[in-house]
This record gives C-alpha cells, sequence and structure tokens, in this order.
C-alpha cells in the first residue's frame, strides 16, 4: 500500500496485468467469490472436515478421561500442547504489518493471506493453552473478576501476560483483517449476485461509500493499526519464550528467548505463507497477482530468516558454553546434539537451516517445487526446533536421577492432525467468502504503475 | 473541503481516475469548495487537489492507548498488590516492570479499538446509505469508475452550470442527488 506512504510503486511488474483495467480486477475477484465451489474445493473441504471431526473426537476424549491420555510425565510436563501452542502461533500478522511499514510493495498480494493466516493459525493456537490446563472449564479463573474464591491471576507470571496478549492480539489482528476488507466488502455489496449477499456484505461493509474523505482517514487508520499490530505481535511472541525463559531450566533460561521466538514466529509464518501463496496462485491461475516477483520476496525472506534463526541458534549455544554452567554446557553441547532426541535436532538443522540455502540460487529461486519443498521443510523444521527447546531441557534436567523419555501419544497425535484439518477448513472457507488480496490495494498499484507509464 | 461529503448537488461519472483529478483541480479552481470524490482505491492525487484538513483523531488514539495501560496497571495493582498480597518467591508487591507486559497488550488494544472508532465517526460508518447510492450505476465506484460529487451548499453551485462544467471535463453522465431521497 505504498500510495498510502506516498510513494509510487517502483515497478510496473507489480501492477495486476490485463487488457480491462481495474475494473475486471474487482469483477474477477467478485467473480472469485461469487461462483459456485469447483469440486475441488468441496473435496478439500471434506478432507478437512474430516480432520476438525478428529480434532473434536480427540479433544472431549482428552476433556473427558483427563490429561493421562497423553504422553505427559514427570518430568516431562509440559509436551505438545505447549509445543503445538508456540508452533501455531504463525506471525501472520507480524508478516502483514512489517512488509507495510516496510513499504515493500509486493506486500499487496499477500496481505490478506498473510492477516488470514494469521487469525486462523491463532485459532488453532488458542485451543492449547485451554486445552493443557487439564481442567478447561475453569478456564475464566485466568481472568481477573471478582470471583467468590476471593483470589486474582498472578499478574507476576508471563502465563497470565499470555492469556492477556494473546487475546489483545486475537482482538487486534481480526481488526486488522476487518479493516483491510471493508472496501472489499463494499465491492462484494455491489457486484456480487444475490439478495443475501448483498445484504450480508452491505452489512459488513458498514456502508463504505469510497470517498476522497474517507479513503484519507482510512489511510491514516491503517497506518497506526498496523504499526500498532507490528508491536502488539512482536509483544506476544516475546511472552510466549517467556513461559519457558523465566524458568530455570538449563537450556530455556536465556535471555536470547524473546529475540528468538519472534524471529521463530515469522519464519514459519513465512514458510506457510509461502505454502498457502503457491496453492492460491495455482488453484485461481492467479500468476499476475501473486507474480513472479512475489515468490523471489518471499524466497529472499525465507533466507533471511533462516540465516537468522542460525544466528539465533548459534548465540544461544554459544552463551550455553560461556556461562560456564554444567547444567547448561551438558544440555546445548551434549543432550540436544547427541542425547535421546539428537535425531530430531539434527534434522531440524538440516530442513529448517541448511535446505533454504537452496535459495541462494536464482534457477532454484524461480522453481516452484523448491519453493514448496523448502517451505514445507522450513514448516515441519520448525516444529522439531521447538520440540527439542520443550522437550530435551525437561527430559535432561538438574539431577541425572530425574532423567526421563517422552513420546507422544496417539491422541495427542490425534489432535495435531485435526488442528490441521481445522486451519485447512477455516482457511478454505476464508477463501469462499472474501477475496483473497485486498482489490483495493491492487487496483491502487495498477494505478500507480499507469502513471509512472505515462509520465 | 469541509465538512462531510456532500449529500445533495450532483454527481460525475468519470473513466478513469486521471480524469476525475483533472476535473477536480478545474472545479477548485473555479472557485467550488464543497467537493469529494468516489473512487474503487484510494487516489493520492485527489488529497493533494482538494486538500482536506488533516484528521485529529491520531491524538484520540494515543490517549487510549495511554488509558488502557492505566486501567491495566490499576487492575493489576489492585489484585496483586492491595486486595490480596502475595509473596510469591521475594518478589516485590508493587512491581511495575512485571506488570508492564500486560499494560502494554491492554493500551495497545485499547488504541486500536480508537483508531477503528475514529475512522467510523470520521466516515459516518456505519451508515449503509449515502444518496450516491440511489445513482443508477453508481456501484461502478466501487469497481472501475471514479465519480466526482458537487454539493449544492457551495456558493459557486448552479444545478446547470455546474453539470456543464462537469461535462466539459469529461463526465460520462452527471446525474443529480438529493439527500432526502
Amino acid at each position: 500500500m505504498t500510495a498510502l506512504q506516498g510513494r509510487d510503486a517502483p515497478t510496473r511488474s507489480l501492477a495486476p496485468r490485463g487488457s480491462g483495467g481495474g475494473g475486471e480486477l474487482a469483477h474477477r475477484f467478485v467473480a472469485h467469490v461469487a461462483r459456485p465451489a469447483p469440486p475441488g474445493w468441496w473435496v478439500a473441504v471434506g478432507v478437512c472436515l474430516a480432520g476438525t471431526l478428529l480434532l473434536l473426537g480427540t479433544l472431549a476424549y482428552s476433556v473427558a478421561v483427563g490429561v493421562g491420555t497423553w504422553g505427559n510425565n514427570i518430568p516431562v510436563a509440559w509436551a505438545l500442547a505447549i509445543l503445538h501452542f508456540v508452533w501455531w502461533g504463525h506471525a501472520g500478522g507480524v508478516i502483514s504489518t512489517g512488509l507495510f511499514l516496510m513499504e515493500k510493495p509486493w506486500r499487496s498480494g499477500i496481505a490478506r493471506l498473510a492477516e488470514a493466516l494469521g487469525v486462523i493459525s491463532m485459532a488453532n493456537a488458542l485451543i492449547f493453552p485451554l486445552l493443557h490446563m487439564g481442567r478447561p472449564w475453569f478456564f475464566y479463573w485466568l481472568i481477573p473478576y471478582p470471583s467468590s474464591l476471593e483470589v486474582w491471576p498472578q499478574f507476576r507470571s508471563s502465563l497470565t501476560w499470555d492469556v492477556i496478549s494473546l487475546m489483545a492480539m486475537l482482538f487486534a489482528s481480526l481488526a486488522l483483517l476487518f479493516l483491510g476488507l471493508i472496501p472489499d466488502f463494499a465491492t462484494l455489496r455491489d457486484h456480487a449476485p444475490g439478495t443475501l449477499r448483498k445484504r450480508v456484505y452491505g452489512a459488513l461493509s458498514l456502508g463504505w461509500k469510497g470517498s476522497g474523505r474517507d479513503w484519507q482517514r482510512y489511510r491514516i487508520t491503517y497506518g497506526l493499526v498496523a504499526a500498532l499490530v507490528l508491536t502488539l505481535g512482536i509483544l506476544v511472541q516475546s511472552v510466549a519464550s517467556l513461559d519457558f525463559s523465566s524458568t530455570l531450566l538449563p537450556g530455556w533460561h536465556a535471555t536470547s528467548f524473546p529475540p528468538g521466538f519472534v524471529v521463530r514466529g515469522v519464519y514459519s509464518g513465512f514458510a506457510v505463507l509461502l505454502v498457502l501463496t503457491l496453492a492460491v496462485r495455482r488453484w485461481y491461475r492467479a500468476s499476475d497477482v501473486l507474480t513472479e516477483r512475489h515468490l523471489e520476496g518471499m524466497a529472499r525472506a525465507l533466507l533471511v530468516l533462516a540465516w537468522a534463526l542460525a544466528y539465533v541458534v548459534l548465540i544461544e549455544a554459544f552463551v550455553g558454553w560461556y556461562t560456564g554452567n554444567q547444567y547448561s554446557r551438558y544440555l546445548y553441547l551434549v543432550a540436544r546434539p547427541a542425547g535421546p532426541y539428537s535425531l530430531l535436532f539434527w534434522a531440524f538443522v538440516v530442513l529448517t537451516l541448511l535446505t533454504p540455502q537452496l535459495l541462494w540460487s536464482r534457477r532454484l529461486r524461480s522453481d516452484r517445487r523448491v519453493l514448496l519443498l523448502t517451505a514445507l521443510a522450513a514448516a515441519a523444521g520448525l516444529w522439531l526446533d521447538r520440540f527439542i527447546i520443550v522437550i530435551t531441557s525437561q527430559s535432561r534436567g538438574f539431577l541425572p536421577s530425574a532423567w526421563a523419555s517422552y513420546a507422544p501419544s496417539w491422541v495427542e497425535a490425534g489432535i495435531f492432525v485435526g488442528t490441521l484439518g481445522l486451519f485447512g477448513l477455516l482457511f478454505l472457507l476464508f477463501l469462499r467468502v472474501v477475496p483473497f488480496a485486498p482489490v483495493h490495494e491492487l487496483q491502487m498499484l495498477r494505478h500507480q504503475g499507469e502513471r509512472r507509464e505515462r509520465r | 473541503m469541509t465538512g462531510e461529503t456532500p449529500g445533495t448537488g450532483v454527481v460525475g461519472e468519470f473513466r478513469s481516475a486521471g480524469e476525475m483529478v483533472s476535473a477536480l483541480r478545474a472545479l477548485r479552481e473555479g472557485g467550488y469548495r464543497s467537493l469529494d470524490s468516489f473512487s474503487p482505491h484510494p487516489v493520492r492525487e485527489v488529497e493533494e487537489v482538494l486538500a482536506p484538513p488533516r484528521p485529529t483523531f491520531p491524538r484520540w488514539v494515543l490517549a487510549a492507548g495511554v488509558a488502557g495501560a492505566a486501567i491495566a496497571y490499576c487492575v493489576q495493582w489492585y489484585a496483586n498488590a492491595w486486595d490480596y498480597p502475595l509473596n510469591v518467591g521475594g518478589r516485590p508487591l508493587y512491581a511495575l516492570p512485571v506488570w508492564i507486559p500486560s499494560m502494554l497488550a491492554v493500551g495497545i488494544a485499547f488504541a486500536i479499538a480508537a483508531a477503528f472508532a475514529g475512522l467510523c465517526r470520521g466516515a459516518g460508518l456505519p451508515a449503509l446509505w449515502h444518496p450516491a447510492f440511489e445513482v443508477e450505476g453508481f456501484e461502478s465506484a466501487s469497481a472501475d469508475r471514479y465519480w466526482v460529487v458537487v454539493g449544492s451548499d457551495d456558493s459557486r453551485y448552479h444545478p446547470l452550470h455546474t453539470a456543464e462544467a462537469l461535462r466539459r471535463e469529461g463526465a460520462l453522465r452527471v446525474v443529480p442527488i438529493r439527500r432526502d431521497g
């Protein structure tokens, strides 16, 4: 949305091509939403619905029978539930607003995908803090209300900060997504067929009329909200990391955790975003909206983030040795690379740090299969990274007599697969009801491109 | 350009943003002041031509953020330092540093809500009807056409001459609109 910052889009190649002008864009995106869904969509929804039912089943079983159905033990009391909470915290909102404030013109094509990714993955992530409480029906005790128990939440604890910042982030991500959608809802209200559609989109658009005054206010509001959401997103990732780093366990008790988690969150967010971008590009034949330039930008971002994560991992290991603390040294230099989960550790290194190095080559960067595989590898590798962080520190703690191993149970695996299904279901529904890219931003890019050409 | 988007006057439809902007420029040079545009995307030149007053709501966003942080501080202070003080690991009762993350989160949430309210209040949202919506074909304003509106409250407004001025600038159509129907 570079015009919002007062700068021209630097390249015509980003403006969606087509002979019909901006109207062609609008009508095309309306058609995506208005025309009946192709059979492939129904098949995909069916698969994801099955996953969602699996999720509901395993959740119900976990709540009804108890956390004993999981593989958690003492000392590994915190396992896959917290892992999934962190992994599903893909920083979609941070990506969208970060690119906006950096004035990257290729942000417009992927902005809505990033924002939707943020909201949907947060919905998945929020299942886990509720679930892993053991008695999730008492979740409301975390909210500071005057209770008959006459106790309050402990606000000095990062777990309570988690609750508050996540609720704030959910609100903020929805607000950002909705704000970007208001003008597109107006377009749908005006051009989608059917009275029901017009009424619903009309209500959602709040009566947006697109006047010059309104656009000026919109531009200012969007800039403010973007800056606020970016700050909050970084805060949320940091607070989630403080759940670990405010403890004493070796491998957790490190001040590098907040920036490390921000890097990991943005990295996994970009990886999943790249997968979604490639999918949407293929399904909608939208290579003129999600152009080579977009893929190039995202591939480079992935490579940069891989190096950022490599730096974080090396610094953590170095400081773990540099402290001289025997427990810390053991964890970083023996337990992780050579302990019971060493296979996972080296798999993480290969998938997340080494595989993206393929993207140095321009030829490989423009191969979409390489991009897809690299993105999937990075996302999977970051799951393994979370596993290493969460599990090894607990299973190889201070006292060797207290060491134990952990293996996930089928119920936990079912919950994870189920959340993948829920994510897919929500994302497919999202694609059916709103345009996958902000139409007004794309039209603005085209307008700016035409202005530059006329000069 | 002061006040709301005019609801009574004439609207003209233009094929492109450039034509709309040059029409606005010509009208402004001709002395018109009650002007606005309708477009499917923000057109930066419109702001340069019409020079609307800069909205003041950002300061309310800041105020809301500070208020949210203050509320979060008060809730935490009351809960953990006044009503039920607990010695947890020797940590101080009045612990501002550990309360800051929650203050930031709540403050930012309040600020975002205020920014939204500022947008809605300034644009008159939600307002599901505007007189321009009555114009046949106005839905092109959200797709591929650019409209100009001249308010009848303008001192230079004349039903025929203003419409003629719009046509001279290349308007495809010129249609009157009225606020009360």
